[in-house]
């Protein structure tokens, strides 16, 4: 009851000291009790107020700070758990797709005459100078030769 | 038909892998610190003398030597001179040191990194102690970034001597790291041109966004100002001439063989005369940029301690005196002092005590480099803006960046003698010999993740690298120009690229780069020798700072083996070539 609860020692700020009658007894109620009494309804007293533990003091009283929230699982752990398994999946890509091209290179030799080609022609590109590739796929039969050859009956 | 030598795709991937390398953790938290100690504005003089007497020179010469031999440092040096095939392994050797060190870097950034995405950031408040009623004694005496720091991430032990566990969170993030590198280095140069396009990029996007931000924050100009104030009287110091030209000297990552693989990967054509000064020009305009950012964000916390420490007297003096709430403020606080002192002595001086004397110089004068800048100083700057996830976000990516960067210029170094060597290639595919190089950094790098594992990174961090670099290096441009021949190798330079040497060039790599490196080693090894017993900063948990300590005898053993083991391969391998060669001689005699 607001009666019950008596002022005194009033400051020029907001602070004061109080007691609290109980007048069925005509007593004060004892310092201890009160106190525990304040610290169980800390947070209704401060809101109340619209303040907090860092802007209602009571004096002799601290204040029970609040734990930080802790979530069932770490944050960081979520994190990098998906990071970890985006970085595994572009590595196990890579090295499949390497195993491909050379187990592609090692079938068969016309297969080495594609990918040497491709590699001069890379290079030839890459030189930013257009010359003509150099006729080296595979081999050309020359009639012309063929022809003399023909005519060279073998002893 | 030999396999064509794998290519960048164009000119500008080879510069991009240049820079992504050149620039890394040292412009961004080496170059501030020393800007700070040595005068300021005035610090770029010899930053900038340097930069052209001793940066460039040796940066051109290892790109052409790389671009002229088309092999890795092993190959390279063995063609210049049959008897330096060591100096080739011994950048190996030092590269496979850095690349075991470095890498937890990188997993500490994603362990911050990881860590950002909570609100609010761990960093920014204490844990609480066992019944609730107030914070962690640790966290209390340190700061909450320190605690952040030196508990939850490293968990770190007294003193080297007690090792401790390997913790499997760093471990873990270490693991990542790796792996990232091995995605990056998988195909070698296809893979990694398109990766350094990232890496060279997103660092100057994240500087320029956190420059717009620092320079907007309240209390950047203080930082500014007392960064760029120059100090003209230490340019008479030795102290600051030493410090400019090893920063320029391990910042542009000279002698681990990185530069010399990148440019074996060339077209014989390129212009490589051109791109060291590129390279050179943007990794010093880089420090200096990251300097401007990272002192406004200097002069931001410090002010923004100041104003706290000021708030905190303030509200010490309105509650002992009764004064009106708002009476007393920041300008009027030094009257309003002298008034109290003067009306209320008693009473004054009992508040005295308690009353902290707060000072803006005191704030700005804490220079902090490494390790503690980022991950100590800067956290605390970043806590205290305004959504402080995205800042942190962003800043530890950018770390990321600049440190992955960097990683893959080492193992660059690392693969590409392995892989150019007919035993070694010939028995394993390129992705396996990149991953088993891989594994075997990252197991022992498993080292660095123990409770006293800080303490061993700053040993390979300060001893791994120096000494063995500056002879690699002098070694390197003596081989060239009297071994090889300045002349010789000019005319292959002509032939090769098209263009001439200026007579510049040759005065520096005969000359001035070789007497500089000369002078920088001898006042190392002075240094080194007159300082005596070499210490280390350990934490402290109960004082809840750094104490000095001597390191024991098993890890200056450590110390000592790794200085030799890098250099004595020069003349090891010297010798060993001319002993097979003598024996070979023997065996065959002249035909007649």
């Amino acid at each position: 009851r607001i009666s019950h609860v008596l002022l005194c020692n009033v400051t020029q700020r907001v602070s004061f000291w109080f007691v609290v009658t109980d007048p069925s007894k005509n007593h004060t109620l004892p310092a201890v009790e009160i106190q525990s009494a304040i610290r169980m309804n800390r947070n209704r007293i401060n809101n109340a107020f619209f303040l907090n533990d860092q802007t209602l003091e009571f004096l002799k009283i601290p204040s029970t700070l609040a734990p930080p929230t802790d979530p069932s699982v770490p944050i960081w752990i979520i994190i990098f758990s998906v990071i970890f398994c985006i970085v595994i999946v572009a590595v196990m890509l890579l090295i499949l797709s390497g195993i491909r091209q050379r187990r592609r290179k090692s079938k068969g030799p016309s297969e080495v005459d594609d990918t040497e080609d491709k590699c001069e022609n890379m290079i030839t590109i890459e030189n930013g100078i257009p010359c003509d590739p150099l006729d080296t796929k595979g081999g050309h039969i020359n009639d012309a030769f063929m022809t003399e050859d023909e005519r060279l009956t073998p002893l | 038909m030999e396999k064509a030598r794998p290519l960048w795709a164009n000119p500008l991937q080879f510069v991009f892998a240049c820079i992504s390398y050149a620039v890394g953790l040292g412009n961004v938290w080496r170059f501030p610190y020393l800007c700070q100690m040595y005068g300021g504005g005035s610090f770029l003089v010899p930053y900038l003398v340097m930069l052209i007497v001793e940066g460039m020179p040796l940066l051109y010469l290892e790109l052409a030597v790389g671009q002229r031999m088309r092999q890795g440092s092993i190959g390279a040096w063995k063609t210049i001179s049959p008897y330096l095939g060591g100096v080739g392994l011994a950048s190996v050797v030092v590269s496979f040191f850095l690349s075991m060190y470095y890498n937890i870097i990188n997993a500490w950034a994603f362990w911050y990194l990881f860590h950002s995405f909570q609100d609010p950031l761990p960093w920014s408040v204490c844990p609480l102690n066992d019944n609730h009623t107030g914070y962690d004694e640790e966290c209390e005496k340190a700061s909450s970034t320190q605690y952040f720091w030196y508990r939850k991430t490293l968990n770190i032990s007294p003193s080297i001597q007690d090792s401790g566990r390997v913790q499997w969170e760093p471990a873990l993030c270490l693991v990542l790291a790796w792996l990232v590198v091995y995605l990056c280095v998988l195909r070698g140069t296809q893979s990694t041109g398109k990766v350094v396009y990232f890496t060279a990029l997103l660092p100057y996007c994240v500087l320029i966004i956190y420059l717009v931000r620092g320079l907007t924050l309240h209390g950047a100009t203080n930082g500014l100002a007392y960064m760029f104030t120059p100090k003209l009287e230490q340019l008479a110091n030795p102290k600051a001439w030493i410090n400019a030209a090893t920063q320029i000297f391990f910042s542009l990552g000279l002698g681990f063989g990185s530069l010399i693989a990148f440019a074996s990967y060339n077209e014989p054509s390129n212009n490589c005369q051109k791109h060291a000064v590129i390279v050179s020009l943007i990794n010093s305009s880089t420090s200096i940029f990251a300097s401007i950012v990272t002192f406004s964000i200097y002069g931001f916390k410090a002010t923004f301690n100041y104003e706290s420490c000021l708030n905190k007297v303030i509200l010490l003096l309105t509650n002992s005196f009764d004064l009106e709430d708002g009476f007393l403020t920041t300008s009027n606080l030094e009257q309003v002092k002298d008034y109290l002192a003067s009306t209320f002595p008693g009473k004054y001086s009992e508040v005295l005590p308690q009353m902290r004397n707060c000072s803006l110089q005191a704030e700005l004068a804490t220079a902090v480099q490494g390790t503690g800048l980022s991950f100590i100083v800067y956290t605390e700057a970043i806590k205290n803006m305004e959504v402080s996830q995205l800042w942190s976000v962003l800043y530890f990516f950018m770390l990321l960046m600049l440190g992955i960067g960097s990683m893959l210029g080492n193992t660059a170094a690392i693969l590409t003698p392995l892989t150019d060597s007919k035993v070694v290639s010939s028995h394993l595919p390129k992705e396996a010999i990149s991953g088993l190089v891989c594994l075997v950094n990252c197991v022992i790098g498993l080292v660095f993740t123990m409770e006293s594992g800080n303490y061993w990174f700053d040993i390979f961090n300060d001893y791994a690298a120096t000494l063995s670099l500056l002879l690699i290096v002098l070694v390197e441009t003596i081989a060239v120009c009297y071994v090889y021949g300045l002349r010789r190798f000019e005319s292959d330079l002509q032939a090769m690229t098209g263009r001439g040497l200026n007579w510049y060039w040759k005065a520096m790599w005969a000359g001035v780069s070789p007497l500089l490196i000369v002078s920088l080693f001898v006042f190392y090894l002075s240094d080194y020798i007159l300082t005596g017993t070499l210490q280390y900063q350990a934490w402290d948990a109960f004082q809840g700072q750094l104490v000095t300590k001597d390191y024991p005898p098993y890890a200056l053993a450590v110390i000592g083996l790794l200085v030799a083991s890098s250099i004595m391969c020069i003349p090891l391998v010297a010798l060993g070539t001319f002993i097979t060669r003598c024996l070979k001689r023997g065996d065959t005699p002249p035909a007649a």
